[in-house]
This record gives C-alpha cells, sequence and structure tokens, in this order.
C-alpha cells in the first residue's frame, strides 16, 4: 500500500514534468522580452474618448453615435473635410467634383483610379451609388401620420441623417470609366458643396461590394443593376415592397454593428488611412496604418488606439498618467483647473458651435402654450451662464438664438428682434399668473453623468419650483439619455446640439415637422415653408434672412430655451506629441489626426 | 453525505426558481423595453419596433416569457446549447454575460483571496492578543477602511499609487526624509505588533527604524525600482525563514523531521532556481500550473519520506514551503521581465494604470502580460481590499475570541499541550467554522457587486452590465448577471455547508 502511493505520487510527478516539455512556448523567450511592440517607426498615440465603439456604419440609427463618426473618420476616404476654421478643404487625391453647370444644378463625383477598399476592391462609382441612395432615401414611399408611424409604402435605409438635400437628385449617371457619378438637382441646393462624400459625414461609408454579397446578390454589379432600375419612392402612390432592396437596407442597417473586432474583414474595410486592428469590447479601440492607401494626407503616427473612458476626471487621471495622450471631455471649471495644474499638458479652452439647450415637448404638459411660456419665464439662464461657463470663460452670456452664435454675423439681428429679451431675467410672478395656480408635474430628462448638465437641471429646478412647477429627475446615464430622445418619456430636456458649422441643411433636421432630430414635436407650417426655400436659396444674405424668420416663429411657439454656447476643451500631453489642434465641430480634435505625431 | 448534498442541490435549484421568476417579473415590469423607439421619429418605426418584439417576445406576457426564457436557460446544462436571449441592443446575452464575466472574476478573485487571508489572519492575531495596542490599532484601522467610500479611496489611489507612484519611477530615487518617514513608520508598526515590556517594545521600534530605512536606502541607491530583483541570496533567506515559519505553524519547531522536510523543500527551490529559468523563458499559463502542482507534490513526496511518526506534519509543512519557495522564483521571474516591460513603448515608463484590465495591444511574452494585467489590477484590487478586509478580521477576531473562551481549550492547556497546539489545533479550525459562511456569502456578493469599483476603473464587468441593462429595462442580461450570482452563492451556501462537516464533525454526525 505504502509502495502504491509512493509510485503513484512519483508517476503523477513524472507525468507533470513531461507535459510541461509540452506547454513551453514554441520557440525561444528570453529575447522576445526585449522588443518593444508592434512596428513603432511612427509611434503610437492613445486617445480617450467618452463613449464606446458600437458599429461600422456612423450613419445607421443604431450607428450614429459620435465615436463611430469618429472611427469612420479615419478609416474612410472622402471628397472633403472640414478644417479647423470651418472651410471646405477638398482631397483631389481621392477624387473630384465638380458643378457641371448652374441650372439644372449638376455636379459630377469622380474617384481617382487607385483609390481602393483595403481588401483591394477599388473604390467606384458603385459605392457612389449605394452612399447616394442612402442619404438621398430615393425609393422610400412611405407615409407617416403625426405620430411617426408608417401608415403605407416602405422606409427602406435607416439613415439617420437628413436626407432633403440629395432628395432633389434625379437618378444618377454613372460614368463610363465606372468611377464617377453625376448629381442632377431639381431645384438650386444651398449646401451642394457638402451635400456627398464628406469625411465627417462618413465619407464613402458602404463597400457595395461586400453589402451587395452580405445581402445575397450575385456582385456588385448587381446592386447596381439594382438601384439603377429603382424609381423615385412616391409617397401618394407607394409601389409594392421590393424583396431585394430590403434585403440591403436590412443588412446596411444592422449588419455592422458590433461591439468586438468580427472575424469577417469584408464588415471593415477601410479606404481611408487608417484601418481597424483590433478592439476590446467597452473598453479600446486601435486602428494601424492601411498599408495600401495613398490618397491623401499620409498620417505620420502608425497607430492610433481610442480608449473608453466614461468620466471626466478619470480622462485627467488618464491622460496624467499617460495612459492616453489626447483627451476632450466635456469641460467644467473643475476639469480645466485639473488640466491646467498638470505639467507638460497643453489645455485648449475655446468656443464650440455647440450650445446647450432645454427643450419643451409640445405635448403632455406642455401641450398648453401658456405652461411652456411660464417655464421659460423661470429658467435662470444668467444663473445658468455664471455657474458654468463663466468659470471658463469670462465673457460668456446667455445664447439669444436658436440658430446662430454670436461669432456669426446675424447673431446680433436675430438676437434683438427674435423676443428672446423675454427671458433674459426669471419672471416667478408672471409665470405663476401664466399657470393660474395650477402646479404642472415636468420630468427633465438630461445625461446626468455630465457635470454640466446635471448643475443646468438643478438650477432650473430650484427656480421652476419657486413657480409652482413640479419637478421631476428624469437624468439618465451617459449610455441612454440619448436613446431617450423623443420617447415622450420625459417633458423637457436639456441637452446639446451640435451644428456642423457649414451649411443650412441642419435647420430643418432639428426644426422640421417630423423631421430626424424634431424631438420635441415642433410642427409649424410657415416654418415648413421657409425651411423648404431655404434649403434651394444659395445665396448667403437670403439665407440668413429666412433664418432669421424662422428663429422668431420658433421663439413665439415656446420651443425652449438655449442656455449658453458650449466651452470645447481638449488637452494633450505636449512633451510626448504634437500637431493636436482644437476644432469646433463634432469632429473634435480628430479633425487633422494625420498631423498629429510623436516628438522624438 | 451523498444524499445530504442531493438534497441540498434539488433546495438550490428550486431557489434559484424562484428567485429568477421573481427578478424577471420585477425588473420586466419596471419600465417599458420599446420607450426609446415608441416615440422616436425614425420613418420606419414601427418596422424596429416589430423587430424588437420579435427578438425579445415583448407580445408575450412577461410571466409566461419568463418560462420561454426559462426553457433557453435550462439547456444551458449543456454549454453549446445555452440560450440566454438577447440584449435589447440584440446582442447575444451569452457572450455580454461571457465577457463581463471574465472581467469581473479578473477583478474580484485576487482582492477575495489577500482579504480572507490577511484578514482572517489579523483577527486570530488580534484576538490572541486582546486589548494589546496591536489589537487597538488593528480595530482603529479595520473600522476606517470599513467606512471609506471606495470611490474616494479609488481616486486617491489613481493620484498617488499610480500617477505618483510612476513619476517616482522616472527617477527611483529616495530622498532622505522619506526614507527616515519610512523608517518611522516602520518603528511604529514595530512597536504596535512587539509584545513584553515597554523598554522591550523600544527596542523593537528601533530595530524596525533601522531596518527599514536601511531597506529603503540600499534599494534607492541599487536602482532597485528600476530594475528589481530578489536574487539567490534572498530567495535562500527568505525560503529558510518560510521554511522554520511554516513548521512552526503546522507542526512545531521541536519537530525536526517537519523542519527538515521544510528546509529541504526549500533548499530543493534554490538549487533548482538557475536550472528552471531557460524553462520558465518560454512559460505559458498551463506550464506555471503544472510546475506548481509538481511543486506541491515534490514537498508532500519531501515530507514524506522524511518519515516518523506524523508524517502529515511534515507533509503539509514540506509542501507549503515548497510552494512558496517555487511564487518566490515566479516573483522573482517577473522581476526579470519588469525592465522589458517598463520599456515596452506601450507603457512608456509608466506601469502602473489608472483604467482598464489591460494596455492595448500590448505585445510581449507570458511574463510581459502577467506584469501588465498586475499592473492594472493592482489599484482595484487594493480598493476592495482595503474594504473587505475591515469585516473579515473583525469576525475571525470575535469568533477566535469565543473559542479561546471554551471549556475544551482549558482542558488542552491543562493536559499540558503547547500553546501551538492549542491555538492551531484546537482554537483555530473551529474559529474557521463561521467564518466559512461569510466567506461564501462574500463571494457571491463580491461577484455581483463589484459596481462602484469596476465604474471608477473602467472595467466592463458584470456589476456595468447588471446597472445598464436595468436602466434599459432589458430583462435578459439581468437575468444573465441574476444567473451567475445566484447560481455563485447557491454554489458557495453549499461549499460552506460542506466544509462546515469537514470542519465541525458535529455537524457531519447529523446530516
Amino acid at each position: 500500500m505504502r509502495f502504491g502511493r509512493t509510485s503513484k505520487a512519483i508517476g503523477v510527478a513524472a507525468a507533470a514534468v513531461l507535459a510541461l516539455s509540452a506547454c513551453a512556448t514554441a520557440g525561444g523567450g528570453s529575447e522576445e522580452t526585449g522588443t518593444a511592440g508592434g512596428s513603432q517607426a511612427g509611434g503610437s498615440i492613445s486617445v480617450a474618448e467618452t463613449n464606446a465603439f458600437s458599429s461600422f456604419n456612423s450613419e445607421s440609427a443604431q450607428g450614429n453615435v459620435d465615436i463611430n463618426g469618429k472611427i469612420a473618420y479615419m478609416t474612410r476616404g472622402g471628397f472633403y473635410h472640414i478644417d479647423n476654421e470651418l472651410n471646405v478643404v477638398r482631397n483631389e487625391e481621392f477624387g473630384t467634383y465638380e458643378k457641371v453647370s448652374d441650372d439644372p444644378l449638376v455636379v459630377k463625383y469622380t474617384v481617382n483610379e487607385g483609390v481602393t477598399w483595403s481588401d483591394g476592391t477599388p473604390v467606384d462609382a458603385g459605392d457612389l451609388l449605394l452612399t447616394w441612395l442612402i442619404e438621398s432615401g430615393y425609393a422610400n414611399d412611405a407615409k407617416t401620420n403625426e405620430d411617426g408611424k408608417v401608415t403605407s409604402g416602405t422606409s427602406y435605409f435607416d439613415y439617420a441623417g437628413d436626407t432633403s438635400g440629395l432628395a432633389l437628385t434625379d437618378q444618377p449617371e454613372v460614368g463610363d470609366d465606372g468611377r464617377s457619378i453625376t448629381l442632377t438637382y431639381s431645384k438650386p441646393y444651398a449646401d451642394w458643396e457638402i451635400a456627398f462624400g464628406g469625411l465627417s459625414d462618413g465619407g464613402i461609408g458602404a463597400p457595395a461590394h461586400v453589402v451587395a454579397e452580405k445581402a445575397g446578390l450575385a456582385d456588385e454589379q448587381a446592386l447596381v443593376d439594382l438601384i439603377q432600375g429603382l424609381k423615385r419612392g412616391d409617397p401618394d402612390s407607394p409601389a409594392e415592397a421590393n424583396d431585394q432592396l430590403q434585403k440591403v437596407a436590412d443588412f446596411w442597417n444592422t449588419g455592422f454593428d458590433t461591439k468586438s473586432l468580427p472575424s469577417d474583414t469584408s464588415l471593415y474595410l477601410s479606404s481611408g488611412p487608417f484601418v481597424v486592428d483590433s478592439i476590446t469590447p467597452d473598453q479600446s479601440i486601435t486602428l494601424v496604418r492601411n498599408d495600401s492607401y495613398t490618397w491623401g494626407p499620409d498620417p505620420k503616427v502608425d497607430e492610433i488606439t481610442v480608449r473608453f473612458i466614461g468620466a471626466a476626471p478619470d480622462q485627467v487621471q488618464a491622460l496624467k498618467n499617460g495612459e492616453v495622450d489626447i483627451i476632450a471631455p466635456q469641460p467644467s471649471a473643475d476639469t480645466v483647473e485639473l488640466l491646467q495644474a498638470i505639467d507638460g499638458v497643453n489645455v485648449d479652452v475655446d468656443d464650440q458651435l455647440a450650445y446647450d439647450h432645454i427643450d419643451l415637448n409640445y405635448s403632455g404638459v406642455f401641450a398648453d402654450p401658456d405652461v411652456r411660456q411660464a417655464f421659460m419665464k423661470v429658467v435662470p439662464r444668467q444663473a445658468i451662464v455664471d455657474r458654468i461657463v463663466k468659470p471658463l470663460k469670462d465673457d460668456a452670456a446667455p445664447l439669444n438664438s436658436q440658430f446662430f452664435v454670436p461669432a456669426q454675423d446675424a447673431y446680433a439681428e436675430s438676437a434683438e428682434n427674435n423676443g428672446s429679451s423675454a427671458y433674459d431675467k426669471v419672471d416667478i410672478d408672471g409665470a405663476r399668473q401664466l399657470l393660474d395656480g395650477r402646479e404642472p408635474e415636468v420630468r427633465i430628462m438630461y445625461n446626468k453623468d455630465n457635470p454640466n448638465r446635471a448643475d443646468a437641471y438643478a438650477l432650473i429646478q430650484e427656480s421652476a419650483e419657486k413657480a409652482g412647477f413640479k419637478i421631476v429627475d428624469g437624468g439618465l446615464g451617459a449610455s441612454d439619455w440619448s436613446a431617450a430622445l423623443g420617447d415622450g418619456t420625459y417633458d423637457a430636456t436639456i441637452f446639446g446640439w451640435t451644428n456642423p458649422g457649414v451649411g443650412v441643411s441642419g435647420v430643418p433636421q432639428i426644426f422640421k415637422t417630423g423631421a430626424g432630430s424634431n424631438f420635441n414635436g415642433f410642427s409649424n407650417k410657415k416654418a415648413d415653408e421657409l425651411m423648404d426655400e431655404l434649403i434651394v436659396t444659395t445665396d448667403k444674405a437670403k439665407q440668413d434672412e429666412i433664418i432669421m424668420q424662422i428663429d422668431k416663429i420658433v421663439w413665439d411657439s415656446y420651443y425652449g430655451l438655449p442656455l449658453f454656447q458650449s466651452v470645447g476643451l481638449d488637452a494633450y500631453n505636449s512633451n510626448r506629441i504634437e500637431g493636436v489642434k482644437y476644432q469646433p465641430n463634432q469632429t473634435g480634435v480628430f479633425w487633422n489626426f494625420w498631423e498629429w505625431g510623436v516628438k522624438e | 453525505m451523498l444524499t445530504y448534498i442531493a438534497r441540498r442541490l434539488v433546495t438550490a435549484v428550486l431557489i434559484l426558481l424562484g428567485a429568477s421568476f421573481v427578478v424577471y417579473q420585477l425588473t420586466a415590469l419596471s419600465g417599458d423595453p420599446l420607450h426609446d423607439l415608441r416615440a422616436s421619429n425614425a420613418p420606419n418605426k414601427d418596422q424596429l419596433i416589430q423587430q424588437r418584439i420579435d427578438l425579445l417576445n415583448l407580445d408575450v406576457p412577461a410571466p409566461v416569457r419568463y418560462f420561454q426564457w426559462l426553457g433557453g436557460a435550462v439547456r444551458c446544462v449543456i454549454p453549446t446549447q445555452c440560450d440566454l436571449g438577447y440584449a435589447i441592443n440584440g446582442q447575444p446575452v451569452t457572450e455580454a454575460l461571457g465577457r463581463a464575466m471574465g472581467m469581473t472574476i479578473l477583478l474580484v478573485s485576487a482582492a477575495a483571496v489577500l482579504a480572507i487571508v490577511i484578514g482572517v489572519a489579523l483577527g486570530i492575531v488580534t484576538a490572541l492578543r486582546q486589548y494589546s495596542t496591536l489589537d487597538y490599532g488593528v480595530t482603529f484601522m479595520a473600522f476606517l477602511f470599513f467606512s471609506l467610500p471606495v470611490f474616494w479611496v479609488a481616486v486617491l489611489l489613481k493620484e498617488f499609487a499610480a500617477i505618483g507612484f510612476n513619476n517616482f519611477l522616472r527617477d527611483p530615487h529616495i530622498p532622505l526624509q522619506t526614507i527616515l518617514l519610512i523608517g518611522l513608520v516602520s518603528a511604529v508598526v514595530w512597536f504596535v505588533c512587539a509584545a513584553g515590556t515597554l523598554p522591550r517594545r523600544f527596542g523593537a521600534a528601533a530595530i524596525g527604524f533601522v531596518l527599514a530605512a536601511a531597506v529603503m536606502w540600499v534599494l534607492s541607491a541599487t536602482g532597485w525600482f528600476a530594475t528589481p530583483g530578489l536574487g539567490l541570496a534572498v530567495i535562500a533567506l527568505t525560503g529558510t525563514a518560510i521554511a522554520f515559519g511554516t513548521t512552526l505553524l503546522a507542526a512545531g519547531l521541536r519537530n525536526r523531521r517537519a523542519l527538515y522536510a521544510a528546509l529541504a523543500s526549500a533548499g530543493a527551490g534554490v538549487v533548482l532556481y538557475f536550472p528552471i529559468q531557460p524553462l520558465l523563458a518560454q512559460a505559458t499559463g498551463l506550464m506555471i500550473f503544472l510546475l506548481a502542482v509538481a511543486t506541491v507534490l515534490a514537498g508532500l513526496a519531501a515530507g514524506y519520506l522524511m518519515g516518523g511518526y506524523d508524517r502529515r506534519q511534515n507533509m503539509s509543512a514540506a509542501a507549503i514551503t515548497a510552494f512558496l519557495t517555487g511564487g518566490l522564483i515566479l516573483l522573482d521571474r517577473y522581476m526579470q521581465a519588469w525592465p522589458a516591460y517598463m520599456d515596452n513603448s506601450r507603457i512608456n515608463g509608466r506601469p502602473i494604470a489608472t483604467i482598464g484590465s489591460q494596455t492595448p495591444n500590448l505585445r510581449g511574452d507570458f511574463w510581459i502580460h502577467g506584469l501588465d494585467t498586475f499592473t492594472h489590477l493592482l489599484l482595484p484590487t487594493i480598493a476592495l481590499l482595503l474594504i473587505s478586509l475591515a469585516s473579515y478580521s473583525r469576525y475571525a477576531r470575535s469568533s477566535m475570541l469565543e473559542i479561546m473562551n471554551m471549556d475544551y481549550i482549558r482542558t488542552a492547556r491543562a493536559k499540558g499541550l503547547s500553546e501551538r497546539t492549542v491555538v492551531m489545533r484546537h482554537a483555530f479550525r473551529n474559529a474557521l467554522i463561521p467564518i466559512a459562511t461569510i466567506v461564501a456569502f462574500d463571494i457571491g456578493g463580491l461577484i455581483g457587486g463589484a459596481v462602484i469599483t469596476e465604474n471608477v476603473f473602467a472595467f466592463a464587468g458584470m456589476g456595468q452590465l447588471f446597472i445598464k441593462s436595468l436602466e434599459r429595462v432589458d430583462p435578459n442580461p439581468v437575468m444573465g448577471v441574476f444567473l451567475v450570482t445566484g447560481i455563485v452563492a447557491l454554489v458557495f451556501n453549499l461549499i460552506a455547508d460542506l466544509v462546515y462537516s469537514a470542519l465541525d464533525p458535529r455537524v457531519r454526525v447529523k446530516a
């Protein structure tokens, strides 16, 4: 028995030792220890972002999150980008576009020869056609009622942007070389230069050959034929739903959504300077140089890693600890103070095109204009500015227009005439009179993880309760509040708009009846007509005049209040990297990522 | 015993069924899972709503839907057949859950083990020296840590233990006043820990001061923080100390055979230090595990071969010594990889991390990745440890105190047993019985409950999954989290009961 146990023990030990040789790493180990990871000629830069990556399609309703757009910005080719002075900068190495004629407005887009997706397939007219189809809503013939319900017809692509510009174009003509399309507008269109294929709108985002294959079509040509065979959708006489197109749309709508790196590389093809290399879900995404890319500015760094860190203090500590090189958190006085105290960190504080605002739903407790007006009277705009913006920027004042920012020429005139002066000061008594003894319960939704919004909420709550409003805190977490927009679970919401800064087509996107970003149900016939006129007006002065009229209508209907123009903030480790420049629009610091470099 | 386990398992399944039904209903009825779509202005809103209804079976009333969910969940008995449904964003719950579970286990396991070991040890020691300065000191610290808010501790840790320490590593030279300060702290600790007359305790304090200051000075002067390592000498010294320590606890120093077995294990470790290095250079996780098993077996063998009237004592002393000495060699090997890790361009000389569980795209061998996990887990582990340490030490202390006043302890002393035997054999084991229950409860709680820590350190674990899903009225991921925590809690309760019967024969008789 004893002998048996001993021999057993020895036997197990011997087997274990033998097994060790089997499970050693292949090849020698100690030399590898010394090598640094990856190709490091240009170095790598790490950026912190608030939201987590969730889709390779940043243009669909589900995928329309800022971080997805930024990843697309770095991994897509496009005809132009917007620089930090809000100029349109064309990328002629990717392709060209030119106005062929003014009346009718005809624009021809040509992709240069040699521009390819990262699998080697050329970027060609098929890709342009598919992008056009998605962004124009050409085939859609759905009719919706007042609640936004589809009553007849079909809506194919679940496109998050505004289709009103490209909707003016007819079925494009494909150039002989198969690399160009020509768009013919039925009416003059104000923003034709930024209507199609810009990097900040996802560039030429959908690889047609992949979408065709995934939708069960034979090849890209089959998709091109399908698109060219389409008739313009007519909501008044809806056609039978096109099954093939529906499949294409279904794939485009959700097929690119993923939190982790798919094993199928065709889902994340790149036609831009970088290609996605790896993803750690909810933690980071790493982009590496796209080796085949030659059509545009050549990035200095070899690798960009985006890490997802929700809270601003955590981002600041990560920057301080060198885990990230660039951060652009929502600015607050504390954050700026923290950042300025760090050695070797360059902090940019500047105006943004974004502004915070409180919107009142045209339904529920706010269906009554008197209640809306009363609520607007009690919003302490000056106090909010003093609390939130003043500590960052001394000359801050409440924003007095829903459409212009003070930097624009038309702001002063519009602010003077739109009736905003009635809400300069809190008027509790006036609100009480309008409420006439009622005590409406108002649920305010905002991003509770954003300290600015939480501050604004607290100030509004305090002031509104004095006038008899019952305020319910409907604040949601960072990942959820945007999904709740327009869902009717609240009566008022505090959030920010980020306008592109160029063009006027952003206006109907927010204010037109039933538009994609019209969350509070604002609907005004006159305003709709003016906006229809606006988007076909090419003259800048005339555009401003129309917008001023709309501004007045919006204020007169007690839409809500713009609170203040946001202050933008970015900070980077200036000891280690260079080339980072502040950008006021939604692309943020990423706008010139190709100029980022690691110092020697 | 088998019927007992079977009975417990059946009860556990019934409890799980009842609780999961209640949780499912509560989650499903807590809001409207379609709320984000209902008032959406998307032209294809109806289609989106229909898609989600199909995905989550929302057309079925919640009580019935529970049974549909249960149908899928039951199949998880066969892992490949598992179907826990989909989250509201269309992701399969099994996928999200698997990922989150891995992250949470990574986060809490080290903290849980350390908290139990250190907490229980502290509790026992303070109980044995009740009302001493040590007892008061530990009690004070325990309550201090217990009452600290974890998010605040986390931010402080990030500021000082990560950013501050990383700054220090740029030029790892400790200034004189810091050396003196550390010496003073050490002196206070030695004073508190030392027993006996006041002069003796002051003597201990002096030793503590000199020792700590000297070690710090040597570490600083040799640039140890930049190129750390233990070296053969330190391993040999520490190994011998471990051999004496484990023998003292497990067998008593008078048991010479046990001491020789332990010393032989430690010696074998020292002898094997150089031969094993080439093998370690090619290490994988599996290899380290097998090496650990082999080490323990070798220790057991050494103890067995030493013979004597009580081989079990030899074997445990030798096995523990072998395991710990092996651990020292492992630690030394990690330290050898440290300079390479520090020089890695992705680390850039700032190793201690404040967020996440890994450096993205870090390339390197087993040791580099091990160090990377260590530097990322260090701060959250400390944060979790400080807080759970307190309760363990308090429970262990009171349990030990109670046992030490038992009649049979007095009997043991009266019949002339050594204090070591009384404490280790008669008191310690019995003191562990109530702690086993608490440990079982806590592990279940830890896996589901590191919500705040996960948040501050940007860990995408179970706590975050639970909270975020709950906010979205998304029952499937919530149920996934519940299932895991529920099963873990029940299993650990069962284990606690089994450990009970192993520790306390009276329970065995009843069962």
